[in-house]
């Protein structure tokens, strides 16, 4: 007993010499960048960042992009990060209104780019819809849904899992599209109806799609994903598939197109290698190779679409409310979500 | 050199000791948890954050005591409320009902495999949240194997969460109820019996007396537990069935209503706060000394004997296996390609990252454990306080620790803190257990033969309560070994540990990152288990030749 302890004692002050040699080491010039938890650039474009650049780079994963942004929020006054990436067009206005982003006006700025984000550097886009178990459909011969007043019709009662918008930022776009396609009354009516009909929420993308999804072992044959989720499907595939086992339904109403993208933090420091990070998400190996990584498309032109993402067709239509209603209006909208479909 | 006072350095020396166990982990505590959630909660209240509730901002001071009733007032967070000691209550009837006499067979019978069970029985409380939760849906979800054995499909209901809460904490009564029958007094028990008592009746004003204060720090750990658990609640119970903190969790992170989740909070503090202070007014009352006459097992004999063993092992396996089970059954299933994700750079990175993680975090623990344990012998409140870390809203707390030291969120220290935070309550109170059941004629002898106190804990104490140590510490290193913590704060990618690995590829469609989750999963099973056996492995050949 007598040397466990000793040991343990010995551990504990080796641990304490490790953690202020930790601090003493975090002395020289590092980039502390702010990403949600879905970042994915591959490590040897990193490093090779790190060695052209000479600059260190920190990266701290702040869960979910509106948990994210509320991180960056909370810490206004000294702030967590120096760059941040993955806010997307429906937390811009509200990082633009908390006042917690710098312009950035380099060339990344100024380039033509797919898609645009006010106040951001856009850096890749996708889009939040609903997905479709093949199987499950092929097996009870139900129509697919062809809009979304047929989900809340008898035949599709207890069919849908959505995902909370209070926890999860494809929840919070799909309730969104909803409120852009239909204004808001009619859009929460639709809710109401949904609820009646039997949509099941889950707190994120994760269960609803590992633990809800039919898929995977669950019940429900339809689940907001993305548009991109099929391709993933395959990329992810055991055994090779030539065909997706799940698609994408771009249902009128019910398309969101998400924008994410990368901006300088007000009161951060190191200025000059930020800025060098936001070229970098906009240099062509990195928007090349986050398709297969994040399963976004790349906003840079010419940049090659990756093979696989011919299983992600784009949806030729989405919508949205205006980003300055999404700023006023979101946390209203989530409340009277919680209030229709949950209490 | 000589002429060095060494008994003015002694007494110094003595003096320390005496403040030391209280100042350690009450520091410690200020510093990663009270400052923090406090800190949180004073943002929350101050006028112009956007966050605040609407009539806070406007009245300012007496609209402060309204608000707090807030709550209350709506019916939708008194359900929540409701449904969140309902469970919890619920989880602790059962859990004491299945368990007692689950802990009274394994205590008294010899079988072979039976150390065995004892430590398989760790395995539930070390498994990640969300993993669990793939296991007991595998079981009795849409598709599980209850449904197709023609049962009722349990999802959507109530109920799920409750097997969900028993599956993760019965071990913990089981665990604890089995180590306090093996330290009743054996010659109580015969006296009783020969005195003319039924075992039924043995047990009833000998044996359970003399454990009621483990049973009831058992039944308090899985209140707390319960109460202010929210991983479980969220997979398992849905929107439907989330308890409080869920709610805390959804204001603090995604609404960044500091105000109404500080309020809330509040009451939740209040709850298990209580909860905890009467645990420890209790434990202390029922605290007896040490019996070294233990009740020796008997093997099964009888008939009667063999089915308590055999039915007792069943139920475990039913209720804490069977997840587990599935999740291994399943990976077994994925195929030797998905099973090569264990020589990926980054799976042996996260290893390797769980060992040092844990390790740093266990060391911390133990000495805060102890040391808490030794202050809290004279006072209540200490005592109460070895609670803190379940009492306080983790959310409160990771992003008090933002908001109080900005500058520090990426750094490893505030990391091993973290967990060590919630590691240490383990090592804590089983040491004030054991402590609690010390004669203090020991001690005190051995202070009469001229040892001065902090000699006297580490020569006589100290090797009295190493099994109970071990179990601490070995409870710890699994809690460590399983944590998420770190999503509370910013995790770097390259501390990824085992656990955050899981979650990054659940958060990816398609099949094989379903099946390297569960991969994962299960060698975070088994290196949890191995470090609950290195640490608690020897404590068995002391207890033999005591």
């Amino acid at each position: 007993m007598k040397h466990i302890t000793l040991s343990a004692l010995a551990t504990a002050c080796a641990s304490l010499v490790l953690a202020c040699a930790t601090l003493s080491s975090a002395q020289a010039a590092e980039l502390r960048v702010l990403t949600h938890s879905s970042f994915g650039v591959p490590k040897p474009l990193l490093k090779q960042f790190e060695t052209d650049t000479g600059v260190k780079l920190v990266i701290s994963k702040a869960g979910d992009a509106g948990e994210m942004l509320n991180k960056l929020i909370l810490t206004k006054a000294s702030p967590i990060a120096d760059v941040v990436y993955g806010i997307d067009n429906s937390l811009a206005s509200k990082a633009l209104g908390a006042d917690v982003l710098d312009a950035y006006t380099g060339p990344a700025a100024s380039r033509p780019s797919a898609v645009a984000l006010p106040g951001l550097v856009p850096v890749d886009y996708g889009y939040v819809t609903v997905n479709y178990d093949k199987a499950w459909f092929a097996k009870s011969k139900l129509a697919l849904p062809k809009t979304l007043d047929d989900l809340a019709q008898a035949p599709y009662a207890k069919l849908l899992v959505v995902q909370n918008p209070a926890t999860s930022s494809p929840g919070y776009a799909f309730m969104l599209s909803t409120i852009g396609a239909m204004g808001e009354e009619k859009a929460f009516d639709w809710w109401g109806r949904m609820r009646a009909n039997g949509v099941k929420v889950a707190k994120g993308w994760s269960e609803a799609y590992y633990t809800e999804f039919s898929r995977n072992g669950g019940k429900y044959p339809l689940v907001v994903s993305y548009a991109s989720s099929p391709a993933a499907e395959i990329f992810y595939s055991k055994e090779k598939l030539s065909e997706p086992p799940t698609g994408s339904l771009s249902l009128p109403g019910g398309v969101f197109r998400q924008v994410e993208g990368v901006a300088l933090v007000k009161g951060g420091k190191e200025r000059a290698a930020a800025e060098k990070f936001v070229e970098f998400m906009r240099s062509p190996a990195v928007q090349q190779q986050m398709q297969t990584e994040m399963w976004m498309f790349p906003v840079e032109a010419g940049v090659a679409r990756a093979d696989v993402m011919k299983f992600a067709p784009e949806p030729t239509q989405f919508d949205s409310p205006e980003g300055k209603d999404i700023a006023e209006k979101g946390a209203g909208w989530v409340a009277r979500w919680t209030k229709v479909v949950l209490k | 050199m000589a002429l060095f006072s060494w008994p003015a350095a002694t007494r110094l020396g003595a003096r320390a000791a005496a403040y030391l166990p209280v100042l350690v982990p009450a520091v410690f505590l200020l510093v990663m948890l009270l400052a923090p959630a406090l800190r949180l909660m004073l943002q929350g209240m101050a006028p112009g954050w956007f966050g605040a509730p609407v009539d806070l901002e406007a009245s300012g001071g007496l609209a402060w005591v309204t608000s707090l009733f807030a709550p209350w007032q709506d019916a939708y967070l008194r359900g929540r409320m409701a449904w969140s000691l309902t469970q919890a209550a619920l989880t602790c009837m059962i859990c004491l009902l299945v368990g007692l006499p689950l802990a009274w067979v394994l205590a008294r019978f010899e079988f072979a495999g039976r150390t065995l069970v004892l430590r398989l029985l760790m395995l539930p409380f070390v498994v990640p949240t969300l993993v669990a939760a793939l296991g007991v849906l595998a079981l009795m979800g849409p598709r599980g194997l209850l449904v197709q054995l023609g049962g009722p499909d349990l999802q959507g209901t109530p109920w799920l969460l409750l097997y969900g809460n028993v599956f993760f904490n019965l071990c913990v009564l089981v665990r604890a109820a089995t180590e306090s029958l093996g330290q009743v007094s054996a010659a109580r028990l015969a006296a009783a019996r020969s005195l003319g008592c039924t075992p039924w009746r043995a047990f009833w004003r000998v044996e359970l007396p003399a454990i009621a204060p483990w049973l009831m720090s058992a039944l308090c750990l899985v209140f707390l537990y319960c109460f202010s658990g929210f991983g479980l609640a969220l997979v398992l119970g849905g929107q439907d069935y989330g308890t409080v903190e869920v709610e805390i969790y959804t204001l603090v992170a995604h609404e960044l209503q500091l105000g109404s989740a500080s309020v809330l909070a509040l009451w939740v503090m209040a709850f298990t706060g209580l909860v905890a202070w009467t645990y420890a007014a209790v434990e202390r009352r029922l605290a007896t000394p040490l019996r070294a006459d233990t009740v020796p097992r008997q093997s099964p004999r009888t008939p009667l004997q063999w089915a308590a063993v055999i039915g007792c092992v069943a139920v475990l396996a039913l209720v804490c296996a069977a997840p587990l089970v599935a999740i291994v059954w399943r990976a077994a299933h994925a195929g030797a390609q998905v099973w090569a994700v264990l020589s990926d750079e980054a799976t042996l990175q996260a290893l390797w990252n769980t060992c040092r993680f844990s390790a740093s975090a266990l060391a911390v623990a133990t000495v805060l454990g102890v040391l808490h344990a030794v202050a809290a012998r004279r006072s209540l409140w200490l005592r109460t306080a070895v609670f803190l870390p379940f009492v306080v809203s983790p959310v409160m707390v990771g992003f008090g620790l933002l908001l109080l030291y900005p500058s520090w969120t990426n750094s490893a220290g505030l990391l091993v803190a973290a967990y060590a935070l919630l590691a240490y309550p383990f090592v804590a109170k089983a040491v004030a257990s054991a402590l609690d059941g010390l004669p203090a004629s020991y001690a005190d002898a051995a202070r009469s033969l001229g040892a001065n106190p902090w000699r006297a804990f580490w020569r006589v104490s100290l090797p009295l309560i190493a099994p109970a140590l071990r179990r601490g510490m070995a409870f710890a290193a699994a809690t460590a070994v399983g944590e998420f913590a770190v999503s509370l704060f910013l995790s770097r990618p390259e501390w990824a540990t085992l656990t955050t690995l899981i979650y990054q590829h659940l958060g990816r469609p398609g099949a094989a990152n379903m099946d390297a989750a569960l991969v994962l999963a299960c060698v975070l099973m088994l290196l949890s288990f191995a470090a609950f056996m290195l640490i608690e492995w020897p404590s068995r050949e002391e207890r033999r030749d005591a």
